[in-house]
């Protein structure tokens, strides 16, 4: 699945390192800092609206990428990343109005107070697995809402918190179009990292891990150790998209952080493809701009008299949030591997056309 | 001759194209209804929408139209963001119309920013404060108004008639009061404001009582409830919720005062518990069946928008999304006159009078004021109760509270 390599006939690979390079060819490489360059240009191309459906997109991107490091590499489950999402946002709030550390270092800060939160909740991962670890991890999720609605001093209660504007050299990014480059800045560390992670000794660990834990043991890997680390990456990816997201809103609300969300996570790498780092960031597109996208057809049918009654308006409503729950359906039934898996089909088929295989 | 005829025609046509186009202004609306809250968020919506369809074919505002869009936002606020975006780059929205709790507040920033106001139907104390005064306000929130009494001083004002309720009915001793609610932004926003005035009056606070927003059997909290021996219970939750919990607290034997919340009080409500007495809740303007109130003329007009029978019954959630847009369009209106409808001015519009009602809807809305240092438009909450037997409901008016505008309670 991920491994499945297109390089052109005759590019052999003599050693290990050769063998996991990020890019699995010099043309995909080109193709991807193309396309980093392609999208810094997007705010002087497209407008505000765009500009926020990226910004949204490279959030939610990070935090789903923690969660496909859990789920998609190390075969855990997690049904409270919302909630560590929400840590991150708060933490990232709390650490810069307490101690006035700039907003771009408290940022990482928050990944990192996130990753020990999620460090203690993966505690039992060490134990559990399967649907005990889905419920350890549904509890994660109501214990840490309610902690938001709770711990005044760290959240600011049910009135929530405030989050001061990202500040780079004195300068303050209050509009979108310089958030955008916050936000890309982050998106591509944050991915390499990823993308680095699974190349490392940790990550084939991990993988060890989710293919079979008991061979994984055999070969002398420690179960506990990875799976507890794979919970604190996860959640520290969690912790940064979140932290970004807060200071984006500059206010962070304990209600935003619900199931729904952690479900909606998982969503997005069960669509874009467990297990791959490219299939998650096509996922969580694929998640933010599926309502987008269902409004505008939606918007596009006002055109017609019989479409502006009242019943029909909410009629369409309620079409357009069904549909999210039928994609999820249609990708399991006839995509179970994602959109990466689909998108490497495409790239077989031009590559080998006119043979089928 | 013809072609200078025609030459004037299209030159005219021109003009009246980009006349219009120049006299339209764009004000997005964003509702849930089918999301968390779209039972309620349904009724309020429909008002919001019909005011502001009524306006456009009543001549806008003096002539400007208002170019809308009613969005679903299904109480996501990733959604709400993305939609106040397009609106903001797309059309130069110069107002809003919102729900929720989330989405205002997320959008807090983002309206300030952009000098947009964002009229919502999220009344928590901490957005009338425009300067953050207040040291207890987290963030200011300027470009913020709502019409009614915000969460904490509809509380306030139902604590207050509580303790002459008490003393009326010759109670003795210190009566008891419970918070009962989820323990969420929206229950929670009056929950210490409210527990504080009612300590200030003599009232003993017990416990807040957490019962979830989604209904279930609560006979656990309500034996809680009937322990605590609370004789007013404020609900903060609404809906499905507070049906099954009064349900719940009426098998056990609980049976306080109940003091609803704006949303947990209609007659839709009484209707689905089915037998309830002493239901007390505020309500911010008459009700659809009120007689001799010279505003619900043009309340009933502006529900022929959806409804061309006039017949359907509408809630007083209802009525609150139609004044919403009329105050807008007041202001907007001012701020036509005085320099031009954008943002800034429509703000400036919301500041311009005192104790203003607008133009035919006399005896709907109250009579509202707002500064540039105080967004609690209204301090003045009707309250209501009601009762239901069999699922049919009455109601009945008991009496209006008119609050201090304590500058300890600005943004609170």
């Amino acid at each position: 699945m991920a491994g499945f390599s297109m390089r052109p006939c005759g590019d052999f690979r003599t050693t290990y390192r050769q063998d996991t390079r990020i890019f699995d060819t010099t043309v995909v490489r080109n193709a991807a800092i193309l396309g980093v360059i392609a999208t810094a240009l997007i705010p002087f191309v497209l407008d505000g609206y765009y500009v926020n459906l990226f910004i949204q997109i490279s959030y939610f991107a990070i935090a789903a990428l923690g969660l496909n490091i859990l789920v998609g590499f190390t075969g855990q489950i997690s049904l409270g990343h919302a909630a560590f999402f929400g840590f991150g946002a708060f933490a990232s709030a709390w650490i810069n109005n307490t101690t006035g550390i700039p907003v771009l270092l408290s940022i990482p800060l928050a990944g990192l107070m996130t990753a020990a939160v999620g460090l203690l909740f993966g505690l039992p991962a060490a134990r559990i697995k399967g649907l005990y670890l889905a419920i350890a991890t549904l509890a994660a999720q109501f214990i840490l809402e309610d902690f938001f609605a709770r711990a005044d001093w760290f959240t600011g209660g049910s009135y929530g918190a405030a989050a001061n504007p990202v500040n780079v050299f004195g300068y303050e990014v209050l509009d979108d179009f310089s958030f955008f480059y916050v936000c890309l800045f982050f998106l591509v560390i944050m991915y390499l990292l990823g993308t680095n992670l699974m190349r490392s000794r940790d990550g084939r660990a991990f993988v060890a891990v989710r293919d079979h834990y008991l061979s994984a043991e055999i070969m002398g890997i420690n179960l506990t150790k990875y799976r507890l680390m794979s919970f604190a990456i996860s959640s520290f990816y969690a912790g940064i998209g979140g932290a970004m997201y807060g200071h984006y809103l500059g206010f962070v609300s304990a209600e935003g952080f619900t199931i729904l969300l952690s479900i909606q996570f998982l969503g997005m790498i069960i669509i874009g493809g467990l297990g791959s780092v490219k299939g998650t960031l096509m996922g969580t597109i694929f998640m933010v701009l599926l309502p987008e996208v269902m409004e505008n057809g939606v918007g596009l049918l006002s055109v017609f008299d019989w479409a502006n009654s009242t019943a029909v308006t909410d009629g369409l409503a309620y079409i357009k949030e069904m549909a999210i729950g039928l994609a999820i359906i249609l990708f399991l039934i006839f995509e179970p591997d994602g959109l990466a898996h689909r998108w490497q089909q495409i790239r077989a088929y031009w590559k080998l056309y006119p043979f089928s295989y | 001759m013809k072609r200078l005829i025609a030459a004037t025609a299209m030159v005219a046509t021109g003009l009246s194209v980009t006349a219009a186009k120049a006299d339209e202004v764009f004000v997005g609306h964003l509702m849930d209804i089918t999301g968390a809250t779209g039972f309620i968020g349904k009724f309020y919506a429909d008002g919001v929408r019909d005011a502001l369809s009524y306006v456009n074919t009543h001549g806008g505002i003096d002539g400007t139209i208002l170019d809308s869009e009613s969005v679903d936002y299904a109480y996501k606020v990733p959604q709400a963001i993305a939609n106040y975006k397009k609106w903001r780059s797309r059309n130069e929205m110069i107002a809003m119309q919102g729900w929720g709790t989330g989405d205002t507040e997320a959008l807090i920033s983002f309206a300030a920013q952009d000098k947009v106001p964002v009229y919502s139907a999220s009344y928590s104390g901490h957005l009338t404060d425009p300067t953050a005064k207040n040291p207890k306000t987290a963030k200011p929130a300027p470009y913020n108004f709502f019409y009614g009494a915000s969460y904490s001083d509809a509380c306030r004002a139902m604590v207050q008639w509580a303790a002459e309720d008490w003393k009326a009915s010759g109670g003795s001793g210190k009566p008891v009061f419970s918070h009962i609610g989820d323990n969420h932004p929206y229950p929670n926003a009056p929950k210490e404001a409210c527990a504080e005035y009612a300590t200030e009056l003599g009232f003993e606070v017990t416990e807040p009582v957490v019962v979830s927003m989604k209904p279930g059997d609560f006979k656990a909290q309500c034996l809680t409830i009937k322990e605590a021996g609370t004789n007013y219970g404020y609900l903060a939750n609404l809906g499905p919720s507070v049906v099954s919990l009064v349900k719940s607290c009426d098998t056990v034997g609980a049976t306080p005062k109940w003091l609803a919340n704006i949303w947990a009080g209609d007659v839709e409500t009484l209707k689905t518990v089915g037998d309830v007495e002493n239901y007390v809740f505020p309500a911010m303007t008459s009700f659809w069946t009120d007689e001799g109130v010279p505003g619900m003329d043009l309340v009933r007009e502006i529900s022929k928008m959806s409804d061309s029978s006039g017949e359907q019954f509408r809630t007083h959630h209802y009525i609150r999304g139609i004044c919403s847009v009329y105050y807008m369009k007041e202001a907007m209106e001012w701020a036509k006159a005085n320099g031009g409808i954008t943002g800034e001015n429509i703000k400036a519009g919301m500041y311009a009078r005192t104790d203003w009602v607008p133009k035919g809807l006399e005896g709907v809305c109250m009579p509202a004021t707002w500064t540039a240092e105080d967004h609690r438009g209204i301090n003045t909450v009707n309250i209501y109760s009601g009762s239901a037997k069999g699922g049919e409901p009455t109601v009945e008016k008991l009496t209006t509270v008119t609050l201090p505008r304590r500058d300890d309670w600005l943004g609170y």
